[in-house]
């Protein structure tokens, strides 16, 4: 009993000393005796030290340094372009990880528990601002800033304002704001329009469980009669559904278009095949979408998307403007997006209008 | 440090509540009830259109979990009266439930930031003093689970709560006592997805949405719960097992924590640089909990073998 415990003990402290500080050396979180809570008692007053002069030579080598927590919601390429793009902007400010910035950079893997586990390990650590990348990381973080004064940026919602994290005006619910990845929909239906001029129906392929999806659907079913088309809608509930899904759709529609849904972009290779073998055109929404084998997107480039937000970002760190003060963005311009080796295989050509004004033209497919 | 620490004990008694749930159908009745992972969000989802359609906050805590006991006996009365199998009978509850959750909401994302909660009310407000204002989350939630493990415990020294007990053990027992073992499960579902529910209550009205896919790995959570909590704290006999499972609860957290804690090795003052990048945050995990089951295995070499 009594060597049992003590097992349990020496457990117990190198679990408390792990979470204490991480400056502890291998060789002590591995030690399983009682040992080790006395070299890390021993040896807890050197690391304040250590600490203190650490934080005195970064605060020499610049005026002021600054220190960010990102939380992103999931492994994704999209998201990880904000990510990319957020560092971009405020390094366009003058604010660099590694001179003046230091990031702290977390992942909640989808899961709405870790998220706001996150969100709490941000607000301990008492950073100077938090990045929400998705919505349910940039609700996670609120809910906790909201007790501090720490402000909150957040890109790619789709919807600050059903996610109360706006109000109906545009201001913002808190010391929060942030950029939208609201898809331009009217410019994608115009843009259809144009390239398949017989076209009559429209597929949406959309996971029920994302409510940015829900609404873009929406939307797009409010403004498809404009446009003399009928949209076909079919809900999944994970991507083990997706083959089955595309099946059906693709006897119903002449076209399907791509919204951001997390679930769908992840198996979009599997739409794609699916869509190429039946020769129907398949629509995106962003530039990704189109190198992988969309043929065109009215859409949103996600690293632009960051940048706006990281100057966002640079503004309220530099004091300029406080978050609860600025409304959230859009993005400024829907871009178009063409892959002419799609167009190719599906024989269609773009219309002049369109292809002088893209942003970006793809000659091939990247797997 | 300090909220942390905070944060870990307000997340580990949040979803203990569902872990005493779990406790009851896979450790005293030996069913393994995927239906929670339906059950807890149907909970948050009842709870946010409560407290939107101006409901009180206290209020939506009995009616998620009279909800999610309902749910608990439709996954019994498919097993008993249907004849499917355990398993299953809970996928088909936690599947059905998955559409009936995003009906109750009406969409997949029902943010109540705005609200008054069980958290943040007027009554509470005025009572605490203003130096515990930062551990209301806390107090409240303590308060809960104290409520709940003690109401448990009281339940399972009942007549009834024997029955159940017997129902997982020794099942001839029941029907030698010339009562219905099938009834008893149905009962003991009830109760165990009325925790889940009102677990997912609470968690709604603490981070102020609720979100459909919050519900995935539920149940891998709750199970993890109950046995961490249950083999660890195995030697200790003065530790009741649902004390056990809440102290799990609270381990659990802890890990992912520390988890995160290890992988933020890269802010400056750190001195090791393990090659940890934020993917990795699971894998960490999990290798807590072994660390954690070899330790409780070490602590009671005697007991069963498996956990």
């Amino acid at each position: 009993m009594k060597k049992n415990l003590s097992i349990l003990m020496a457990a117990a402290m190198t679990m408390s000393v792990l979470t204490g500080c991480v400056t502890v050396e291998p060789k002590e979180t591995t030690a399983a005796s009682s040992e080790a809570s006395t070299t890390a008692a021993q040896t807890a007053p050197a690391e304040g030290q250590t600490e203190a002069q650490a934080d005195n030579s970064a605060a020499q080598a610049a005026d002021v340094s600054y220190t960010i927590g990102i939380g992103q919601f999931a492994e994704h390429g999209s998201l990880d372009n904000c990510r990319e793009g957020f560092l971009a902007g405020l390094s366009e400010e003058g604010i660099e990880e590694g001179k003046n910035l230091t990031v702290l950079f977390e992942n909640a893997q989808a899961d709405g528990g870790t998220s706001s586990q996150i969100a709490t390990s941000f607000a301990a650590k008492d950073v100077d601002l938090m990045c929400g990348i998705a919505t349910p990381m940039a609700q996670s973080l609120y809910s906790v800033a909201m007790k501090t004064d720490i402000p909150v940026i957040y890109t790619a919602v789709t919807d600050p304002v059903a996610a109360e994290l706006a109000q109906a005006d545009g201001t913002p619910a808190g010391n929060i704001t942030g950029t939208s990845d609201k898809l331009p929909i009217e410019q994608q239906l115009d843009m259809i329009r144009q390239i398949l001029p017989e076209a009559d129906t429209i597929g949406i392929l959309y996971t029920t469980s994302e409510v940015n999806s829900q609404s873009a659907v929406a939307e797009y079913k409010e403004l498809a009669g404009k446009y003399d088309f009928t949209i076909v809608e079919s809900g999944i509930s994970s991507s083990a559904d997706i083959p089955l899904a595309a099946d059906a759709l693709l006897e119903k529609v002449d076209c399907i278009t791509n919204l951001t849904d997390n679930t769908v972009v992840a198996s979009l290779p599997i739409v794609l095949d699916k869509a190429a073998k039946k020769n129907i055109p398949v629509f995106g929404s962003e530039i990704e979408q189109v190198k992988i084998g969309c043929l065109a997107a009215m859409g949103l480039d996600y690293i632009d998307l960051g940048k706006q937000t990281g100057r966002m970002a640079a503004k309220v760190l530099k004091g300029e403007a406080k978050a609860s003060e600025m409304n959230f963005e859009v993005i400024e311009e829907a871009a178009f997006y063409g892959n002419t080796k799609v167009a190719e295989n599906l024989g269609i050509t773009f219309p002049e209008s369109l292809s002088t004004s893209a942003k970006e033209l793809f000659s091939d497919i990247t797997q | 440090m300090f909220t942390i620490l905070l944060g870990v004990l307000e997340e580990g008694l949040v979803y203990a509540i569902m872990a005493l749930g779990v406790y009851i159908t896979y450790k005293i009745l030996d069913f393994p009830d995927l239906s929670v992972d339906s059950t807890f969000p149907m909970g948050a989802a009842i709870t946010a259109v409560a407290i939107l359609a101006g409901t009180s906050p206290a209020l939506t805590l009995a009616l998620s979990f009279l909800a999610g006991a309902a749910a608990g006996c439709v996954t019994g009365l498919i097993h008993v009266k249907l004849k499917v199998r355990d398993l299953l009978s809970g996928i088909i509850v936690m599947t059905a439930l998955y559409s009936i959750n995003l009906r109750i909401a009406g969409k997949a994302n029902l943010p109540i930031f705005s609200q008054k909660t069980i958290f943040d009310n007027d009554v509470l407000n005025r009572l605490l003093p203003e130096a515990l204002k930062p551990y209301a989350v806390l107090l409240v939630l303590a308060l809960i689970v104290l409520l709940c493990k003690v109401l448990l415990d009281l339940y399972l020294k009942t007549k009834s709560g024997y029955l159940l007990r017997a129902a997982g053990d020794n099942e001839v027992l029941v029907t030698s006592l010339a009562k219905d073992k099938g009834m008893v499960k149905i009962l003991g579902l009830a109760i165990a997805n009325g925790f889940a529910a009102l677990a997912g209550s609470i968690y709604c009205q603490q981070k102020g949405f609720f979100e459909i896919s919050m519900g995935t790995g539920t149940i891998v959570i709750g199970l993890a719960n109950v046995i961490i909590g249950t083999q660890l704290f195995k030697r200790f006999s003065f530790v009741k097992s649902t004390t056990a499972v809440i102290l799990g609860s609270i381990l659990y957290k802890l890990c992912v924590s520390l988890a995160l804690a290890l992988g933020e090795i890269h802010i400056g003052r750190v001195t090791i640089t393990l090659p940890i990048v934020p993917s990795d945050l699971k894998l960490i995990t999990s290798i807590l909990f072994l660390i954690i089951l070899i330790a409780g295995n070490q602590t009671a070499k005697k007991g069963k073998k498996n956990a």
